[in-house]
């Protein structure tokens, strides 16, 4: 199978999973296993049958590992209907087909039950003597009212019947429960298909299996150009540039300058005009060819142990030094542990390793720094500017910042080169400032009162794990507080329990003088993954959901784009056309609609380019300032935060320090 | 999942207990390859004698494993209700065995057929939290490519399934955080009013939609990187690092469930304790 489908098989398997696994442990959930049929269903439309059929497989094994041979049948249903509905769908067929073939498949299970239940015998006489013992027993309770000794012998009399005819019985439930669930599954995902028709497709690189020796530096380009498939303007070029064998070049530039095209047409991709120039092909992952890392710390891992990750993809057969790569990129005996406690800047560090795993001529690092925290930052840097001196290698490094540039052999700008240029400024990076009492009092009257707040996940199990201790702080009316702390350090712990979404299991969490968890939705929170907390297909039906306005009253949601430095056009855009900056805006907009008493922002920065962090920088201290708002910013970085946030907690280990934390030394 | 009040012991998952013993070094193989034979047993022969002895089974392998007491999440208090409800009603059914206590005849079979599938039950979930105690997830996608070798024979794409395997195992933690955030986004909004049945239900269905296709958005989106990462390595191939086999130890847990199976399975053959 190709990269793509077997991504795509992964993670709708680990939906499906989820999902089943829900609908398996939580009580009165088994309604959800429904759902279920959704991922399995869309995965059948868009991919090949055997990409439904792998699906099948990892998350069946999943679910039995965690749900036992419920999960795993109920994962079994959910891709035989989800199959089912997602194949009469890609045909282009409509309700009345799959109607027919949702009795078809009720009868078709009904048989294979049958055939179970005649094969286990002894398990089928062990079920029915049971469940006839519980009707026996409520018979035997009903006979003793009078009146009613004739409806107890009744339902003696009829239940044995049933069970003569189990094999009807056994066909007709099959048909009733598989039809009903095709019906819903098919209306949930003809639903979910026509929600999705503008999710964009992210995916960047083609994978290409292409004979003849590997050889992509030096590379040579002249006049390059690159049209996206209905574009209407060029997203790179025309540039002419060569990239040498062993330099470290940088290549800085705004966003939509064309930075990433460049990366892609390095990396393989046919420029729409002009000529690339190479010794051989591109290899992209070969042994000598090209290795891209990119910019999602998460998404770039693919194994679940370091070490396996560090050879994933490599040919069977091959061997790795994988303690020499890991001790490189300064991750020196962590081979045995899992990916999932990594922070941002050592799961990258583990995509260099995986990437030098493959002996690259050309390692492509594509804004590899700009979803990770400042001390990550620089131990990333320092380990690829050390790449092009130990190895036979050039590098190309992408970035927006401007110190990240500096250690290059050379710098290649592509500002001007792009059409749609809009923002020139390149971000740097702040020192962080001293951490400021945790009780200073400025103005207002306490709003949110944490006393001595600690919390612990998984408490009474063997995993139980300590994320907070002995917290205390106080949130005054229009303070701006920001809680600094790296990876693990609790602080999104703590912005649950301020939301009132946890309930922190020592201490307590004060908003006028109430338990916070007892008023959900009086503290708003902006998550980090704005697009997780956008729930419907279009801005302004989103905000007046968000906000509970009501959608018709059409000046209400033109005040709240307002508020947050939208245009109202904005409002008729489809949630996945808006690009991160505008999605955090939207977000806001919803949230500030409601007037929330404080407002919580989950690193309100990550991911923007430098003018839209500005501008909601901007924004957010503007409302503070002029509206009163109280604001806590939980982030990892400090660069602009100063005027927003003139109060700074530092947490460290889950617990609050006075002073910020420092790295630990990369080698 | 998230804690909440009512259930103080939340579900750990995909995550071994911590600690090392010979259960955590047997081969994942080995541990998968038992559950379903022990599964097909039971389904086979669900006697009192082969569930006892696989329960037996179950408890000394927790004890080899040092699996605290606390693994086990919290039963909530209706399922006692429901259990004791089911107990009761069962009872009432009377039938062989009888027991006289004084003048009151007791007849117990109601009940023993009715204890006896709720020890089933029990037993398979312990069989079945055995393994994910006690196995390191990344030990599981290398046994299923190893034990399905087999599969090749008949020409079904084993590799594949074992790397959707190992990826989906990586992705489902991250999904799960996912759906997290995405249940404490809707518990934050309002909720639209609903007054008439009807309203009520139509506010459900559109809730519903607008949490699925958010959650498939988000999966969408995480799998076109997660496809651009692996077609950055150049395609599938190696999952592991570390060599995937058995042992001399896993021969020694096959030989004892051997013994097990083929003791219950003489028992429910040719002995009057069968039970089926």
């Amino acid at each position: 199978m190709h990269p793509a489908e077997l991504a795509h098989a992964a993670v709708m398997a680990a939906l499906c999973a989820a999902t089943a696994i829900i609908a398996v442990v939580v009580p009165f959930a088994a309604g959800l296993s429904v759902l279920g049929t959704v991922p399995m269903g869309l995965l059948a439309y868009r991919h090949r049958f055997r990409v439904l059929v792998a699906a099948t497989v990892a998350g069946g094994t999943i679910a039995f590992l965690i749900a036992g041979f419920g999960g795993l049948m109920t994962v079994f249903n959910c891709a035989y209907i989800g199959g089912l509905t997602g194949i009469v769908k890609r045909r282009g067929r409509g309700t009345p087909t799959i109607a027919v073939a949702a009795i078809v498949a009720g009868a078709l299970f009904g048989v294979a039950g049958i055939g179970f239940l005649l094969v286990f015998y002894r398990i089928r006489h062990l079920i029915f003597e049971s469940v006839t013992a519980n009707v026996n027993g409520m018979a035997a309770v009903l006979s003793r009212i009078s009146g009613l000794e004739d409806a107890a012998q009744r339902l003696r009399d009829d239940f044995g019947t049933v069970l003569t005819y189990w094999p009807l019985l056994i066909i007709a439930s099959s048909i009733l429960s598989i039809g009903s669930v095709t019906l819903i599954g098919w209306w949930a995902l003809s639903r979910v298909i026509a929600r999705l028709s503008g999710v964009p497709d992210v995916h960047k690189l083609d994978f290409a299996d292409s004979p003849g020796p590997v050889g992509p530096v030096p590379a040579q380009l002249r006049d390059v150009r690159f049209r996206y498939d209905s574009a209407d303007h060029d997203a790179l070029g025309p540039v002419s540039l060569t990239i040498d064998v062993g330099e470290h070049v940088a290549v800085t530039g705004p966003n939509g300058s064309g930075k990433t095209t460049l990366m892609l047409v390095l990396s393989g991709r046919a420029p729409t005009s002009g000529t690339v120039e190479r010794p051989g092909a591109v290899g992209l992952g070969k042994a000598g060819g090209t290795a891209v890392v990119l910019q999602h710390p998460e998404s770039q891992v693919l194994g679940t142990r370091v070490a396996d990750d560090v050879v994933f993809g490599l040919p069977p057969g091959t061997t790795t030094d994988v303690p020499r790569l890991l001790a490189e990129v300064g991750l020196d005996g962590l081979a045995e542990r899992d990916t999932g406690g990594l922070s941002g800047g050592e799961l990258q560090r583990l995509a260099v390793a995986a990437a030098l795993a493959r002996e690259p001529a050309l390692l492509i690092a594509d804004e590899v720094t700009s979803m990770v925290d400042q001390q990550g930052r620089e131990g990333l840097i320092s380990v690829l500017s050390g790449l092009t001196k130990n190895h036979r290698m050039s590098l190309v490094h992408i970035t927006h910042y401007n110190d990240e540039a500096e250690s290059a052999d050379r710098i290649i700008d592509l500002t001007g080169n792009g059409g749609a240029a809009d923002n020139v400024e390149m971000v740097s990076t702040a020192p962080a400032p001293t951490a400021t009492s945790a009780h200073t009092r400025r103005g207002g009257s306490p709003l949110l009162e944490l006393t001595g707040v600690g919390h612990q996940y998984g408490l009474g199990t063997p995993w139980a794990s300590t994320a907070l201790r002995d917290v205390d702080l106080v949130v005054n009316e229009g303070d701006g507080v920001l809680i600094h702390g790296l990876n693990g350090s609790g602080k999104s712990t703590l912005a649950w329990i301020m939301a009132g979404l946890l309930t922190p299991t020592q201490g307590t969490c004060l908003l006028d003088g109430e338990p916070v968890s007892e008023q959900v939705g009086a503290v708003a929170i902006s998550f980090q993954a704005a697009r997780l907390q956008l729930m419907r297909g279009r801005v302004d039906l989103e905000i007046a959901s968000a906000a509970g306005l009501d959608y018709y009253d059409h000046s209400q949601i033109v005040d709240a784009l307002a508020m947050v430095g939208l245009d109202p056009a904005i409002g008729l855009r489809r949630i996945d056309q808006l690009s991160g900056g505008q999605m955090r805006r939207v977000v806001l907009a919803g949230l500030l609609a409601r007037s929330p008493r404080v407002l919580i922002l989950d690193e309100p920065l990550a991911g923007l380019d430098a003018a839209s962090q500005r501008g909601l920088l901007g924004l957010l201290s503007a409302l503070r300032r002029d509206a009163g708002l109280t604001v806590v910013v939980i982030s990892h970085d400090f660069s602009g935060l100063e005027e927003l946030c003139p109060r700074t907690l530092h947490l460290r280990d889950g617990a609050v320090t006075p002073a910020p934390t420092r790295a630990e030394g990369v080698s | 999942m998230t804690a909440s009040r009512r259930t103080p012991r939340t579900v750990v998952l995909l995550r071994p207990v911590p600690g090392r013993s010979v259960i955590h070094d047997l081969w994942a193989g080995t541990k998968l390859l038992v559950v379903a034979a022990i599964g097909v047993l039971l389904t086979l022969y669900p006697g009192w004698v082969p569930i006892l002895l696989v329960g037996a089974l179950v408890v000394v392998t927790a004890r080899i494993a040092r699996i605290p007491r606390g693994v086990l999440p919290s039963v909530p208090r209706w399922l006692w209700v429901l259990l004791f409800l089911g107990a009761l009603t069962a009872s009432f059914a009377g039938g062989s065995p009888h027991v006289f206590i004084g003048s009151v005849d007791l007849g117990l079979g109601g009940l023993l057929k009715f204890l006896q599938i709720t020890v089933l039950s029990i037993v398979l979930l312990g069989l079945g939290g055995l393994v994910s105690w006690t196995t390191n997830v990344a030990e599981i996608a290398p046994a299923v490519a190893k034990l399905g070798r087999p599969l090749k024979l008949l020409r079904l794409p084993v590799d594949d399934w074992a790397v959707a395997l190992s990826l989906a195992l990586r992705a489902f933690p991250m999904l799960i955080d996912e759906f997290r955030i995405l249940f404490a986004a809707r518990k934050l909004r309002p909720r639209e009013p609903a007054a008439t049945a009807r309203e009520r239900r139509h506010r459900m269905t559109r809730e519903v939609i607008d949490l699925l296709a958010a959650a498939v958005t988000v999966a969408l989106r995480r799998a076109d990187e997660m496809g651009d990462a692996i077609a950055a390595r150049g395609g599938a191939g190696q999952i592991s690092a570390l060599p995937s086999r058995p042992t001399w130890i896993d021969g020694v847990a096959f030989a004892v469930v051997l013994a097990v199976s083929a003791a219950a399975l003489a028992v429910e053959l040719f002995t009057p304790l069968a039970t089926t």
